[in-house]
């Protein structure tokens, strides 16, 4: 037994705080989302039962009038947000990634992406970032929301561009689907980046070797993977690709020229940001030596990320090693 | 005049005349029966179940202006079951929220009116359902809106016993409850037939009333034929600090007496039933006026 005054004592985790730093984490997500919901008072936030993981506490704390906890129920809390929007009301859905796409798919279908209700779905936890396993990890979810009429998917890189983001997305009208990775304490505080817009690429380095296409937590990776290749002589394009549905047409013209286009994405590498920079390469008539990085067509398991990223591939390491294949094949 | 910028705003006559209602009903039977026998597509049984339901909810309770479908402080109806599509739209027609001759195009190629009723129509279909067990989660999502704006406006949500077979309803069930939408009315059009046949033969969903009192809910089991029962119900209902389940017992066909009782999902209506349906529907109506 537990001595009742010892309890107050007692660390509670909840699994997906990969460290002790995560609890004093700036919440880049949870105040942007305060900000824009003090500009417009239509936006309201729907929770299922994880407040504190997708950092709507601070939204609860500071709107409560406008602040729904749905309960473990994220069928019936996406079919209420079309309730409300079709009332005229802004509402942002919060989950883990896996149940806030997956889990209600006919519902988003139905209720968010037919109707073209003015619907956010936030999502936390993308692709290989959980302890949990198989159940947690979403490596599906951007092509799910990808293959929905009306829907604008938008994976973000930083604290700069999730600000950015959250400001765009409420200003947008229209569903989105919003895949954020967790604070986890790693990030420096930072204002919104005042070149984000939904739709459009951002060259974060330029060279005239290959391009190197990724979102989310895979920018960083790809921009250390072209820092090593810069050491041995060669030089990459780097873009961050945040809006990956509709993607920006402009990357085709970028890599016109480049003898080989790399895509990295924390998700399957099967309809994801892969699948949708392939189709508009070819569909353009850009023909160059071309990759995926990303999970393959598999499952995986419970890990620490940094674990998981290397075991599934999804590593500067495995980068790096495309590059050097695409450069192989190429000579004669 | 009544005055727009109330919630007291009396958009559209409505009358609680008894007579009248029935009427009314039995009109829009013949409506079902003319929609659905020329082209053989659509749900007949169902929407001959329904129509005093759909007569008493359009003509007396539900506050809408035909004049301003998009007024914000409307009434809104959501059919959960939204196949049941002939009653729906003879209703809508009926009431002067779309134009007749737009209803004729019903199941035609091109024609917004689908067999399930999507928001193509117009804002008249204030949702996209049919996918069944969405529509109380709708429902409650407008419910909350109209709460939080301190409106008078009611959402309506009917669907079919059958549907309770979808798990989304009790995660809906369970949250109005939990939530006390007194604004929030759900009717069980509780006909007991579902594609395969009677319900009892696939799930039991029995009893209806049990669980959603167990789940916080205001419940009354009804005739749903029964119109001053059905106008006494819907009136206690306004009066709850809960959200309310009418469990509304209908039959199938009812109105047809050559019909009645047949669990009939999806029924065709050659020429002559079809005939004879509107002879019996007129014989009813004789005896109806008597």
């Amino acid at each position: 037994m537990i001595a009742e005054n010892d309890r107050d004592s007692l660390e509670v985790l909840d699994f997906t705080a990969r460290n002790a730093s995560a609890a004093p984490a700036v919440k880049h997500y949870g105040e942007a989302l305060v900000a824009a919901a003090q500009r417009d008072p239509r936006i309201v936030c729907l929770t299922a039962d994880l407040t504190l993981p997708t950092e709507t506490d601070l939204f609860r704390d500071t709107l409560p009038d406008r602040f729904h906890q749905i309960g473990i129920a994220e069928a019936n809390m996406i079919g209420i947000a079309g309730g409300l929007a079709r009332s005229g009301e802004i509402p942002f859905v919060h989950s883990f990634c896996v149940f806030a796409t997956r889990r209600c798919y006919d519902q988003i279908a139905m209720q968010v992406a037919y109707p073209r209700a003015n619907v956010k779905i936030v999502g936390v936890i993308p692709g290989l970032t959980t302890l949990l396993g198989v159940s947690h990890q979403a490596i599906d979810d951007l092509a799910l929301m990808r293959a929905l009429p009306n829907m604008t998917v938008i994976e973000p890189c930083g604290p700069g561009d999730v600000r950015a983001a959250v400001a765009a997305v409420a200003a947008h009208e229209g569903p989105v689907y919003l895949r954020l990775k967790r604070a986890d304490g790693a990030d420096e505080s930072a204002s919104a980046k005042s070149d984000f817009q939904i739709g459009r690429m951002q060259v974060l380095r330029r060279g005239a070797d290959g391009v190197l296409v990724a979102c989310g937590m895979m920018v960083a990776i790809a921009l250390r993977a072209a820092e090593t290749l810069a050491c041995e002589g060669l030089s990459l394009t780097v873009v961050d690709m945040p809006t990956v549905k509709p993607l920006d047409p402009d990357l085709a013209e970028l890599a016109r020229s480049a003898p080989l286009v790399i895509v990295a994405e924390n998700h399957s590498i099967i309809g994801g940001l892969g699948s949708a920079v392939a189709e508009l390469l070819l569909e353009e008539g850009v023909h160059t030596g071309f990759r995926r990085i990303g999970v393959g067509d598999s499952f995986a398991e419970g890990g620490s990320t940094g674990y998981l990223f290397e075991k599934y591939g999804l590593s500067k390491r495995a980068i790096i090693d495309a590059v050097e294949d695409l450069r192989q094949r190429r000579r004669p | 005049m009544f005055d727009r910028a109330t919630g007291d705003r009396q958009p559209a006559s409505r009358t609680t005349e008894v007579e009248e209602l029935a009427r009314i009903a039995r009109s829009l039977r013949r409506d079902v029966i003319n929609l659905v026998a020329p082209t053989g597509q659509g749900y007949v049984q169902q929407g001959l179940g329904a129509a005093d339901l759909f007569a008493v909810l359009y003509f007396s309770e539900l506050r809408l202006d035909p004049l301003d479908p998009e007024w914000p402080d409307r009434d809104r109806f959501l059919l959960s079951t939204a196949h049941n599509t002939a009653i729906f739209y003879a209703t809508l027609a009926a009431r002067g929220l779309v134009a007749c001759e737009a209803v004729h195009s019903y199941c035609g190629d091109g024609s917004p009116f689908e067999i399930n009723a999507s928001e193509r129509v117009g804002t008249v279909i204030e949702a996209t359902l049919g996918s069944l067990g969405q529509g109380l989660s709708v429902g409650i999502g407008m419910a909350l809106a109209a709460r939080r704006r301190h409106s008078q406006a009611r959402t309506y949500v009917l669907l079919g016993d059958g549907e309770l077979q979808e798990g989304q309803l009790w995660e809906a069930a369970l949250f109005a409850g939990s939530a006390r939408l007194s604004n929030l009315c759900l009717i069980v059009d509780d006909n007991r037939m579902q594609v395969e046949g009677h319900i009892d033969q696939v799930v039991t969903v029995a009893p209806i009333d049990a669980k959603f009192a167990a789940f916080g809910w205001a419940v009354e089991t009804v005739d749903g034929h029964d119109i001053s029962a059905l106008l006494a119900s819907l009136e206690r209902a306004r009066g709850e600090e809960r959200p309310t389940c009418l469990v509304a017992r209908t039959l199938a066909g009812k109105g047809v007496p050559s019909l009645e009782g047949l669990l009939a999902h999806n029924l065709k209506l050659p020429p002559t039933v079809a005939s004879r349906a509107l002879t019996e529907l007129s014989q009813s109506a004789r005896e109806g006026s008597r």
